[in-house]
């Protein structure tokens, strides 16, 4: 039979994780409706919506610390957020709805490990480090190396994730994002594409690319970064990076959309964002 | 396992297993079946409470999630006969088809206009994206809340002249 554990404590979450079936619950957005579907049977549910470590925003100069189990509604009304990693904003103002955002959490929408997951996005981009805590103690590992494929990620049993920490960074960056979808709210991305441009008289100085639901994970476009980088914003060079972009990406065929599509699109956002970057 | 947590501004304690949803515990423990079940797994909003004052999908929170806590739900609106100037609002705009979403949609508004007392086009669709209609295509859904509005934003004046006139 199943039981629901709340811990008041870090020591208390390591405790209850430990056990044999335990299940970290979050927001319960996914995990609730994945139990009731029958694809998941934790023998536990451990809810650490009260260890204080785990939440709340802080800030330090440029740098944020995001406690995994805050609430997405109250990092996208954070001006600490808004003022640092606007990206992250953007992101979150689409993610799910108003109902969804009051219960879910970044610690959620990553270790959920979805390839769509929206959050993995600015936090690739912003190059975020996430913070781990296990009975083996802590360790830090950047979002880029925290998924390993559609639902797994380098959590080990009985380890969860304590926080993200958002460094410092420009603040002259050119924000991207869209998501395609059938509809705005609620709709798992068929792709979608973020970016961010430092551009100066018109010559990249440095951009980055990511992209969800287009891969095994969301990931960086680091080929067509790597072509961008300290060239002139011309047409050929935007197009060439538009095709890198298409040729970077795993895309398969799906209930959603096809391959093909996903392919073609992740060019196109590209583009768009590059255009405009160039523009501004 | 015994939950306690306080409905409409009374205490509740409901008893249950572990899966028990906190919609299972309004409508199957507590007979507040104003709260529909639509989907089950947060896509249509139906099933919209207020806890601790915040919109969350009750079929997405566990009963035991809920211990300690404020949930408001659709009966907790009305006072008495008189109906809450939400729900009259979409009595009046005709934003009431079938009716099975009309408790979530309110639900929805009323933490909205709590927080956005005159809110634009698009703070109130952004507020209602959690729900759905299948019948009445939002048109009238929307009018009901710019009506709801109005409608407030008129008491709260009314309440105001009351107690200038007392003080004077």
């Amino acid at each position: 039979m199943l039981r629901y554990v709340r811990v008041d404590t870090e020591a208390e979450l390591l405790d209850a994780l430990r056990k044999d079936g335990a299940q970290l619950l979050s927001g319960g957005t996914d995990l609730l409706v994945k139990m009731r579907s029958g694809l998941v049977r934790p023998k536990s549910l451990v809810d650490p919506a009260a260890v204080a470590e785990l939440r709340g925003i802080e800030t330090a100069g440029g740098a944020l610390r995001i406690g995994t189990a805050t609430p997405l509604s109250e990092i996208l009304a954070s001006k600490e957020v808004r003022e640092r990693a606007p990206l992250l904003v953007d992101v979150l103002r689409v993610l799910g709805c108003v109902q969804i955002r009051n219960r879910g959490t970044l610690g959620g929408n990553l270790a959920n490990a979805s390839p769509a997951a929206d959050s993995a996005i600015p936090l690739l981009l912003y190059e975020a480090n996430l913070e781990l805590a296990g009975g083996d103690g802590a360790r830090n590992v950047p979002v880029g190396g925290f998924f390993l494929g559609p639902g797994r990620t380098v959590l080990q049993h009985g380890e969860y994730i304590r926080a993200v920490r958002i460094p410092a960074s420009r603040q002259n960056w050119i924000p991207f994002f869209h998501k395609v979808g059938r509809r705005r709210a609620l709709t798992i991305a068929i792709a979608s594409i973020g970016g961010l441009a430092a551009v100066s008289q018109g010559r990249a100085t440095e951009v980055r690319l990511a992209a969800g639901s287009v891969a095994p994970i969301p990931l960086r476009l680091k080929s067509a970064e790597e072509w961008l980088a300290g060239r002139a914003l011309d047409r050929e060079t935007i197009q060439h990076a538009g095709a890198l972009a298409a040729g970077e990406v795993s895309p398969i065929d799906d209930v959603r959309a096809t391959a093909a599509y996903r392919r073609a699109v992740t060019g196109d956002l590209v583009v768009r964002f590059l255009e405009g970057a160039a523009a501004a | 396992m015994k939950v306690r947590f306080t409905v409409n501004g009374h205490a509740a304690t409901v008893e249950g297993d572990a899966e028990m949803r906190l919609l299972d515990a309004l409508r199957d423990v507590l007979h507040l079946t104003g709260t529909k079940e639509g989907c089950g797994e947060g896509e249509c909003g139906a099933c919209t409470v207020l806890l601790d004052g915040l919109p969350v999908n009750s079929c997405l929170v566990l009963a035991a999630q809920a211990e300690g806590r404020e949930v408001l739900t659709i009966e907790g609106l009305a006072d008495g006969p008189r109906l809450h100037p939400i729900q009259q609002a979409f009595v009046d705009a005709g934003a009431v088809q079938c009716g099975f979403c009309t408790p979530g949609f309110v639900m929805s508004t009323y933490a909205l206009l709590r927080d956005h007392p005159a809110p634009s086009e698009e703070e109130i669709l952004t507020a209602l994206e959690g729900n759905l209609c299948r019948c009445t295509g939002y048109v009238r859904i929307v009018d009901a809340v710019k009506r709801a509005a109005v409608q407030l934003a008129e008491t709260r004046l009314g309440e105001a002249r009351a107690r200038a006139r007392e003080t004077a």
